[in-house]
């Protein structure tokens, strides 16, 4: 894929940042000058002066409810290369996530971020676990570099609304 | 109004045995720690406080986050001392309790009490410090009972790892006869972060008897009753600044003699440009020069002490607020009183000293002072004389006026 096709939206899927129910968004361990609505809304995302950043240790938790239920299909998470994210997990539909209970159960998936994912590749995941998805909680381990800061620019979801998918759609998606 | 899961860690080692905090640290503790609950519960009604003791056998949790004060207030009866206190254990079991609250949507905050020795090094703090930034858990810290070096600073750092935007606090309390949860009430961690709690707060004073706002008496309901308290209140203060200063005062009285007489002057003249009295910060170090000196005078002057000169009657004018022979004495041992006014107090003044008997019949009640002592005498003559000069200023400044 060139540069051009990492900033277009994959077929058939949708910005899900029109279905994030703000109210209930929450990053731990966020700097309180860097706060996530810097890496995740339309307009502060895009402004290459914000960015999420992370205050006692590298690691952030990121937990973003939706509106309605969603399916996922790829994320793109751009950042700085040397404090960009490295190895990032989800969760699915786990409420109220804490750095102590990561580990407790294991990831709907795991990424590992390339330099390009990090310039806005999308990375795409395991589909199949992302069907039924009424909250994400994404967990950044550590970053590239293995400083004490992560900095996250931009975070991108993509994928498609239960309610709205029809059948012609799906098989969009299936060709895909 | 901020929606809160509290976890308070008490300290029952047997440091608190101590009586320096009346009755003893442990009761003390348990007052400060009723007065939270209670502040807690009522700025936001689901606001739930839990409670677990540090020392004894190990780290228990007595009372899991609950909005029942009840509850609260009776798991602390016969608390047992003894031990250590673990305050590492403590928060995490704290931190614990907050991660398992049954609101997910309440802030989560620890309180601990610190009455005992901390035997942790401040690394080890500033790590647990950063543990509880990270899952964005408030500290505050209250500090009383063992005072050794490095503890206050300990704490400092311990708080600074875990602060984030303000929210957590410290508060060092001394010994003393103020009980811990008066220190308390006064404090963010009462009151919440500026919102909210200042209401409880207020209340809470006033029930310990302290004036708080508006004297606890809303001035609109009752009026009269509101007066008599500012009042009385005001009577007992200047009964305590007086008897404060005199004490102060003892041990620099001898120095100061010899500028009293010009510094006397400067003082009275100065009185209805100034302010309150104690409020040193108020003043300006000049006027705090000369209100010693006078304060010295007054002193001297009472003691029967021959080389004492100049008096500050400019104070007999301040004795409106209390009628018998004792408080007129004290008033008039205080330079300033509050609610000078301005140009009437100078031709008040003036009159009060030209009055040669009102004046006498000051000095006749003040104790130890011999209206027939020669120095008496000679600075009632003085006093004339300054009230003649006072009059003549007076002239010009009322010409001016016109």
């Amino acid at each position: 894929m060139d540069s051009a096709a990492a900033s277009a939206i994959p077929r058939g899927q949708v910005d899900l940042v029109d279905f994030v129910d703000w109210s209930g968004v929450e990053c731990l361990n966020q700097s309180t000058s860097h706060s996530l609505t810097n890496a995740l809304k339309q307009g502060y995302r895009d402004d290459v002066g914000l960015h999420l950043e992370s205050d006692a240790d590298e690691q952030l938790l990121i937990y973003i409810p939706f509106t309605q239920v969603i399916k996922l299909h790829s994320v793109v998470i751009k950042g700085p290369e040397e404090e960009g994210p490295k190895t990032v997990k989800l969760f699915t539909n786990k409420e109220h996530m804490g750095f102590s209970n990561v580990s407790d159960f294991p990831s709907s998936d795991s990424i590992a971020l390339s330099p390009d994912n990090l310039k806005g590749k999308p990375v795409n995941l395991k589909y199949v676990k992302f069907q039924n998805v009424r909250s994400l909680t994404i967990f950044i381990e550590d970053n590239q570099g293995g400083n004490d800061v992560s900095k996250v620019q931009k975070i991108v979801l993509y994928g498609t609304t239960v309610d709205t998918t029809n059948m012609k759609d799906l098989k969009k998606i299936e060709e895909h | 109004m901020v929606l809160e899961a509290t976890m308070i860690c008490i300290d029952n080692s047997e440091w608190m045995r101590n009586g320096d905090y009346s009755p003893t640290r442990l009761q003390a503790q348990v007052d400060a720690v009723n007065l939270i609950c209670g502040a807690k519960t009522q700025s936001n009604p689901e606001n739930t406080v839990g409670i677990l003791t540090m020392a004894g056998k190990g780290v228990r949790v007595l009372v899991a986050p609950t909005s029942d004060l009840g509850k609260i207030l009776a798991c602390m009866h016969g608390l047992e001392l003894g031990g250590e206190m673990n305050m590492t254990s403590g928060i995490q079991v704290a931190q614990l309790a907050l991660k398992h609250r049954q609101n997910k949507k309440q802030q989560q905050r620890i309180i601990v009490f610190t009455g005992g020795p901390v035997k942790y090094d401040k690394k080890v703090l500033v790590a647990i410090g950063r543990k509880l930034k990270k899952n964005s858990v408030a500290l505050d810290i209250v500090n009383f009972g063992e005072a050794d070096n490095a503890k206050p600073e300990k704490l400092e750092a311990f708080r600074a790892a875990v602060n984030n935007n303000d929210s957590s606090h410290i508060v060092h309390v001394p010994p003393g006869p103020n009980a811990l949860s008066d220190v308390l009430i006064s404090t963010p961690i009462f009151t919440g972060d500026g919102d909210g709690g200042s209401g409880f707060a207020a209340a809470a004073a006033a029930a310990s008897g302290m004036s708080g706002f508006d004297f606890g008496v809303d001035p609109n309901v009752d009026p009269e009753l509101a007066l008599a308290l500012r009042i009385s209140m005001e009577e007992e203060r200047a009964r305590q600044e007086a008897a404060a200063k005199k004490d102060a005062e003892d041990a620099a009285k001898q120095e100061k003699e010899g500028e009293q007489a010009s510094s006397s002057r400067d003082v009275t003249m100065a009185d209805p440009a100034s302010g309150s009295a104690h409020q040193v910060s108020e003043k300006k170090n000049e006027l705090m020069d000369d209100e010693t000196a006078l304060l010295q005078q007054a002193l001297a002057m009472s003691m029967d002490d021959t080389r004492s000169s100049g008096l500050a009657m400019g104070d007999a004018n301040m004795s409106d607020t209390t009628s018998d022979g004792q408080e007129l004495a004290f008033a008039l041992q205080m330079p300033v009183q509050e609610n000078a006014k301005d140009s009437s107090n100078q031709s008040e003044m003036n009159r009060v000293l030209g009055d040669q008997s009102y004046v006498s019949s000051i000095l006749n009640s003040l104790p130890g002072v011999d209206p027939n002592d020669p120095s008496v005498k000679e600075l009632l003559a003085s006093l004339e004389r300054d009230s003649e000069q006072k009059n003549k200023e007076d002239k010009p400044d009322d010409s001016g006026d016109n």
